[in-house]
């Protein structure tokens, strides 16, 4: 019998460089070149910037792929096991995207090449550090010509770096709606006053938003009566560049959980055994990944990635998560990866017929969710039903670690003490009731005698009877 | 200090006035480029050239220490 064919599938978000698109079989990512890039291609081969740039592990490695014949070529690419969005970085993971790209366009240059685009969804994060993806970003570079990704550059990466660093953590979510960047004249009004005391950030940001309206409009025979921007000039700018953000730090604000495993309402024997109950559920369940929700700095999610399991620790808090992030540069961990994501409003899909950039649920579903002292958030202080939590959870994942955590804790009771209580189902048998309509409970524990948390591992059903 | 000094006299003499207009992403960009480069490029050449120097006399040192 002949073997069927699988249509290959093409990334929505890959279309708007002409110089090819990316596209999916079904168990590998290529990327088609197009004719007419055929001429940079060679260059980035021939150069050797490509062989220099995957040996520093600062590209996504591919090879050509020369049974597929019809295009100039085929190259099949590394898998990245999760695709992020800059507005769910923290501040180092940004920090580091951005010093990655102005590394590149450094030794692109050096190899009479440049890059033609600085977006910050050309970075992505494997092994946990950051890499650039778009194999078609570089063109030749042209004597005495500008950085043509400069202005993309400060709005995708300085901008939001900034405005973290000077003004607050929280303004990395404007990247969510200024897809293309943060406006530079919007950074400029949102910095402080001090800011234009310093030559980088003035010349950079405010000069540059300036300039941009000032010239608006003026086409190209200007240019013709300027100098032109040499090699060196540019260098300079990209070392100026570098220097401003290698010396940034973000706000030092203390957020809500950051400090969240100093006041845990375990204690240190107690800690340690819901260590070993998570881990031997994780064990039971043998996913291939792992979704952490909530995950703070990534204490459970670490008995994940410590088996090698890919795993994704997600939180609402940008300092857990950044925290968390630099752990990972730190101890050189490479199966897990800290994002933030607030539940509540878990990202959308976003930009060009919706489909530009995922949901975080087109991103799924993983194998395995945790859900860890998460409830009580949800439940209480966002007053979501049980019926809508095991929804969403069966949505997102196949197996599912959960913590129930009773009125009766202390955590709840500080939840509750500033709001009228009007959660009179919030118990452990409805809890259960209801989450048995979705999932059949495979194990129960309590993490020591007596303790009215209770951690289940729970198997989505195969068919679902929601009249229960 | 000399930059600064140096991008607020160009700021303040040379360009043009703020034109009521969309954004537009290449002339202002350019114009951002060249005087920042100007500013900057300079000390960059100097900057590489003293890292060469610096490099030549550590080389220096280490071959007469090898001797």
């Amino acid at each position: 019998m002949p073997q069927k064919k699988t249509i290959p599938i093409k990334e929505p978000s890959s279309f708007r460089d002409p110089s090819g698109y990316v596209f999916y079989s079904k168990y590998n990512v290529y990327r088609k070149i197009n004719e007419q890039y055929k001429d940079n291609y060679v260059e980035f081969i021939k150069s050797g910037l490509s062989k220099i740039l995957i040996e520093g592990k600062l590209l996504l490695s591919f090879t050509e792929d020369n049974e597929m014949n019809y295009g100039y070529k085929y190259l099949k690419v590394a898998k990245i096991p999760f695709i992020s969005y800059p507005y769910e970085w923290s501040f180092s993971q940004l920090k580091d995207a951005a010093l990655l790209t102005l590394k590149i366009q450094r030794m692109s240059l050096e190899h009479n090449m440049s890059l033609k685009d600085a977006s910050a969804y050309n970075i992505q994060f494997l092994n946990g550090r950051p890499l650039l993806i778009d194999l078609l970003s570089f063109e030749k570079y042209k004597n005495n010509s500008p950085w043509i990704a400069y202005q993309q550059f400060c709005q995708h990466f300085l901008g939001p770096l900034l405005l973290q660093s000077k003004t607050d953590l929280r303004l990395n979510q404007l990247s969510k709606i200024f897809l293309d960047g943060i406006p530079l004249d919007l950074v400029s009004k949102l910095l402080p006053k001090s800011s234009f005391l310093n030559f980088s950030i003035l010349s950079h940001i405010h000069f540059h938003a300036k300039n941009q309206k000032a010239y608006a409009g003026k086409g190209d025979k200007k240019l013709k009566l300027v100098p032109k921007i040499s090699k060196t000039m540019q260098l300079g700018i990209l070392d100026n560049l570098s220097k401003l953000i290698s010396n940034l730090n973000h706000v030092n604000a203390k957020t809500e959980w950051g400090d969240y495993y100093t006041f845990t309402n375990y204690s240190e024997s107690a800690f340690k055994m819901k260590k070993s109950i998570i881990k031997k559920m994780i064990e039971t369940a043998n996913p291939k990944n792992v979704w952490d929700l909530g995950g703070n700095t990534g204490e459970f999610s670490r008995l994940a990635s410590d088996m090698s399991i890919s795993t994704v620790c997600f939180d609402i808090d940008p300092l857990a998560v950044e925290y968390n992030y630099l752990n990972v540069k730190k101890n050189n961990e490479k199966h897990i990866f800290p994002l933030i994501m607030d539940l509540t409003n878990p990202t959308p899909s976003l930009g060009w017929n919706f489909k530009e950039r995922k949901s975080l649920l087109e991103r799924g579903p993983s194998d395995l969710i945790m859900a860890l002292a998460l409830i009580h958030h949800l439940s209480i202080s966002n007053n979501v039903p049980f019926e809508e939590l095991a929804k969403f959870f069966v949505d997102l994942g196949k197996y599912l670690i959960i913590e129930f955590v009773p009125k009766t804790d202390s955590k709840v009771k500080i939840l509750l003490s500033s709001r009228e209580d009007i959660f009179p189902d919030y118990d452990e048998e409805t809890f259960e009731k209801v989450f048995l309509k979705y999932f059949d409970i495979l194990e129960k524990k309590s993490v020591k005698k007596g303790s009215l948390r209770k951690i289940y591992l729970m198997k989505k059903k195969s068919k679902i009877n929601e009249k229960i | 200090m000399f930059e600064l000094i140096f991008l607020a006299i160009i700021y303040l003499f040379v360009l043009a006035k703020p034109a009521q207009a969309y954004l537009d992403p290449g002339i202002g960009s350019y114009i951002t480029q060249l005087i920042i480069g100007f500013s900057v490029g300079g000390g960059y050449l100097i900057k590489v050239y003293f890292k060469q120097i610096a490099s030549f006399f550590k080389d220096l040192m280490k071959k007469n220490k090898q001797k």
